[in-house]
C-alpha cells in the first residue's frame, strides 16, 4: 500500500467512526467558510452592480458636484464636505457653456415631492433639467415624446415619467401619456414615459421611478434656483481632461477649491468602490473570526482525539513508526476535517448565493474558491499542528502503556 | 546478537525518592537462542525487555545491537531498527480494532524506509494461512478470540522477518490451550526458522520452554 495513500485512507476512516462528532466539529469552518465567501459574493456583486449603474449613465462623461469628496486626488471618503456643500445656479450653467470641449451640459435640480394623479399618491424624486438629459443618459422614450428645448424658457408644465412609477399611479405605463398629474400641488402634464433602465431596489438610484421636468419649471416647484450637479458631455474622450481643467478653472472664479469636485464617472466610481472594498475587507475579516473560533474548534477535538488514541499511538511506534509518520497522521486528519468543512462551506454559499441571486446580483468568483481552499486547508494545519505534535512527541513506552 | 552492559533504569519519583527498576544488568543474548526472562510483576522484567527492544533507553548503561552502540542513535534510527529488527508479541496483543486482521499485520511494513523485497499484502495473507486464519483476513480483531488475536500479532511481528521475537507474557491472557499453541509456534520460530526468541514471563512453566533461563528480582539479575 502506498504510504500516502495509507495516510490519507486512515484519517478519513478515523473521521468517518465517529460521524456526529466530524460533523460537529466541521460545522464550525462551514460557517465560516460560508459567511466569508458570502461576504464577499456579496461585496463582488454590489461592486458589478454600482459599475453597471455608471455605465448605463453614459460615456465621455464629466461631473459636477457639491463638496470636494470626489476632487481627483483629494480627500476622498470622510474629509469630504457634502453637507455643507454650495449649489449652483443659472449663471454657472452660462458660464460653464463657455467651455470650449463641452459638447452638452445637462444641469440637474432633485427634490423628492408627493405625486398625485387619479386619486393615488405616490413619492418620487422630481428631476428638474434639460432636455439634452434624454440623450446623455442614454434614456429612450417608451410611449410620448421627451420635453422640448422650448419647454424650459416656456416653463411649460410637463413631465417625463420613468415606467415604474408610471405604472405605480396609471396601472400600466402607456395610460400615463397626456394624463394629468400633479406635483406639490402644481398640474403637469405627461408627455412621456421612458423604457426601463433597471436598477434600484438596493440603495441605488431607482432611476425608472424618476419624473423628469424642465428645469426652469422646477424652480417654480422648488421656490429655489439652484442645481444641485451639471453632468458635461466632451466633445470627445481625448478631451475630457481637457474640459476638467478647463471647468475647473470656470467654477475656481467663483468657489472655493473644496467647494466643489469636477470628476469623471470612472473617477467617482473608483471613490465609491474603494468605500465599497474597505468595508467589504472589513465584513470579511469579521466573517473570518468565525474561521478562527471553527479552527480552535478543531484544534479541541484533535487533542481529544489525540488522548484516546495514545495506545494506538504506541503501537504504532512500537512496529517503527517514527514520530513524523504520528505527525503526519494527525495532521492529515484535522486537513481533512476542515478542508471537508471548507468545500461544505463553499457549496452551502453556492446555493445561498443561488437564491439570492433572484434578488441580487451576488457571485463567487475563482478567487474566492480558492481562497476557501486554501484558508480551510491553512487551518487545518494551523490548528492541527500544536496536537498532531503532542501526539508525535509521546513516548512509545509510556503510549503503549497507557489504559 | 544484543549486549547489556551495566544497564541501570531510574525512575524519578520525587525530588528525593528515586526508583530503581533495574540496577546494574549485564546480559548477552546470542544469534539463534531461546531465552526467557522469568520474574515476579515489579521484578523489572519488563523494563529490562523494552530496553532489550528499543521501547526504552537505559538512564545509565551500554546497549549494543549487532556491536551497534544503540544510545548514539537518535529516535528515527532507533524506530527504524525496531522495526526491522525487532518483533513484538505482548500480553495485550496490542492490535489497532479499527484496522483489519492484514492492515494490522501489514502496518510495520507500511513504515519501513528501506525498499522492500517482498509484497506485503502476499506476505501477510501467507502468514495468516500458516496459523490458520486466512478467513478472518477482513475481520476486526475484537471479533476475534484471544488465542487469534495473538496468532494474528505473531503474524505482525513477522511480517519484516525479524532477526529478533519479543515475547511479553505472550499467554498471560490466554486460556491453557490457546496458550500452548501459541507457545508452540514461538518455540517453531526459534527451532525451525532459526529466529532469536525472548520471552519474558512470571510462568515457569512458559520460561522452561527456552534454553536459558534469565530470572530478575528486583531490579538484578539473579545468579
Amino acid at each position: 500500500m502506498n504510504y500516502f495513500i495509507f495516510i490519507i485512507t486512515s484519517a478519513y476512516v478515523d473521521l468517518m467512526r465517529n460521524k456526529a462528532r466530524t460533523f460537529l466539529t466541521t460545522l464550525g469552518i462551514v460557517i465560516g467558510v460560508a459567511s466569508v465567501v458570502l461576504l464577499q459574493a456579496f461585496g463582488l456583486g454590489l461592486k458589478a452592480y454600482i459599475k453597471g449603474q455608471f455605465d448605463s449613465l453614459g460615456t465621455n462623461l464629466v461631473f459636477i458636484l457639491p463638496g470636494n469628496m470626489f476632487r481627483a486626488g483629494g480627500s476622498g471618503f470622510g474629509a469630504g464636505s457634502m453637507g455643507s456643500a454650495i449649489s449652483f445656479d443659472e449663471k454657472d450653467l452660462n458660464s460653464l457653456k463657455r467651455a470650449s470641449d463641452a459638447e452638452i451640459i445637462v444641469p440637474s435640480t432633485m427634490k423628492s415631492s408627493k405625486i398625485e394623479a387619479l386619486g393615488k399618491s405616490e413619492y418620487a424624486t422630481i428631476y428638474g433639467t434639460s432636455e439634452e438629459i434624454f440623450p446623455t443618459r442614454n434614456l429612450e422614450i417608451d410611449k410620448g415624446t421627451f420635453f422640448l428645448k422650448s419647454d424650459i424658457n416656456k416653463r411649460t408644465k410637463v413631465a417625463v415619467m420613468g415606467p415604474k412609477i408610471a405604472e405605480k399611479l396609471f396601472g400600466q405605463a402607456e395610460f400615463a401619456v397626456d394624463q394629468k398629474i400633479s406635483i406639490d400641488k402644481i398640474t403637469f402634464k405627461v408627455v412621456g414615459v421612458l423604457k426601463s433602465k433597471g436598477g434600484g431596489g438596493f440603495g441605488g438610484p431607482d432611476f425608472d421611478s424618476y419624473v423628469y421636468i424642465p428645469y426652469k419649471t422646477a424652480f417654480l416647484v422648488n421656490n429655489k434656483k439652484s442645481f444641485s450637479s451639471f453632468v458635461i458631455k466632451a466633445i470627445s474622450s481625448e478631451r475630457i481632461t481637457d474640459l476638467k481643467n478647463e471647468t475647473d478653472k470656470i467654477l475656481l472664479k467663483r468657489y472655493k477649491e473644496e467647494d466643489f469636485s469636477v470628476a469623471e464617472s470612472k473617477e467617482i466610481l473608483n471613490t465609491v468602490e474603494s468605500i465599497f472594498s474597505m468595508l467589504n475587507m472589513v465584513l470579511v475579516a469579521i466573517g473570518g473570526v468565525s474561521l478562527v473560533v471553527g479552527g480552535i474548534g478543531i484544534m479541541n477535538i484533535m487533542y481529544v482525539s489525540v488522548t484516546e488514541r495514545i495506545r494506538e499511538i504506541g503501537i504504532r511506534r512500537a512496529m517503527g513508526a517514527l514520530e513524523k509518520d504520528i505527525l503526519l497522521q494527525f495532521l492529515s486528519e484535522s486537513v481533512l476535517l476542515s478542508l471537508l468543512g471548507g468545500v461544505l462551506g463553499l457549496l452551502l454559499s453556492f446555493l445561498i448565493v443561488l437564491i439570492l441571486r433572484i434578488f441580487f446580483p451576488a457571485y463567487i468568483d475563482l478567487s474566492s474558491m480558492l481562497m476557501a481552499i486554501f484558508v480551510s486547508s491553512a487551518i487545518g494545519v494551523g490548528f492541527g499542528v500544536f496536537p498532531a505534535r503532542s501526539a508525535a512527541k509521546l513516548l512509545p513506552i509510556e503510549a503503549i502503556r497507557y489504559e | 546478537m544484543i549486549k547489556i552492559s551495566h544497564v541501570n533504569k531510574e525512575y524519578v519519583l520525587d525530588a528525593d525518592n528515586i526508583f530503581h527498576a533495574l540496577t546494574d544488568i549485564n546480559v548477552e543474548i546470542k544469534d539463534k537462542e531461546f531465552v526467557s526472562i522469568i520474574g515476579q510483576s515489579g521484578s523489572g522484567k519488563s523494563t529490562l525487555m523494552h530496553i532489550i527492544g528499543l521501547l526504552d533507553r537505559p538512564t545509565t548503561g551500554k546497549v549494543t545491537v549487532n556491536d551497534q552502540d544503540v544510545s548514539k542513535l537518535n529516535d528515527d534510527e532507533i524506530s527504524l531498527l525496531r522495526n526491522d529488527f525487532v518483533g513484538f508479541i505482548f500480553q495485550q496483543f496490542n492490535l489497532i480494532n479499527k484496522l483489519t486482521v492484514i492492515e494490522n499485520v501489514m502496518l510495520p511494513s507500511i513504515y519501513s524506509r528501506k525498499k522492500l523485497t517482498f509484497d506485503p499484502q502476499q506476505k501477510a495473507f501467507e502468514l495468516l494461512k500458516r496459523f490458520g486464519l486466512e478467513t478472518k483476513i477482513k475481520s476486526y480483531p475484537n471479533k476475534l478470540s484471544g488465542g487469534q488475536q495473538q496468532r494474528v500479532a505473531i503474524a505482525r511481528a513477522l511480517i519484516m522477518s525479524p532477526k529478533l521475537i519479543l515475547a511479553d507474557e505472550p499467554t498471560g491472557n490466554l486460556d491453557s490451550k490457546s496458550g500452548e499453541i501459541v507457545l508452540s509456534l514461538i518455540r517453531d520460530l526459534n527451532h525451525k526458522e532459526k529466529i532469536t526468541v525472548i520471552i519474558v514471563t512470571h510462568d515457569m512453566n512458559v520460561a522452561k520452554q527456552a534454553s536459558r533461563i534469565i530470572r530478575i528480582k528486583d531490579g538484578k539479575i539473579e545468579k
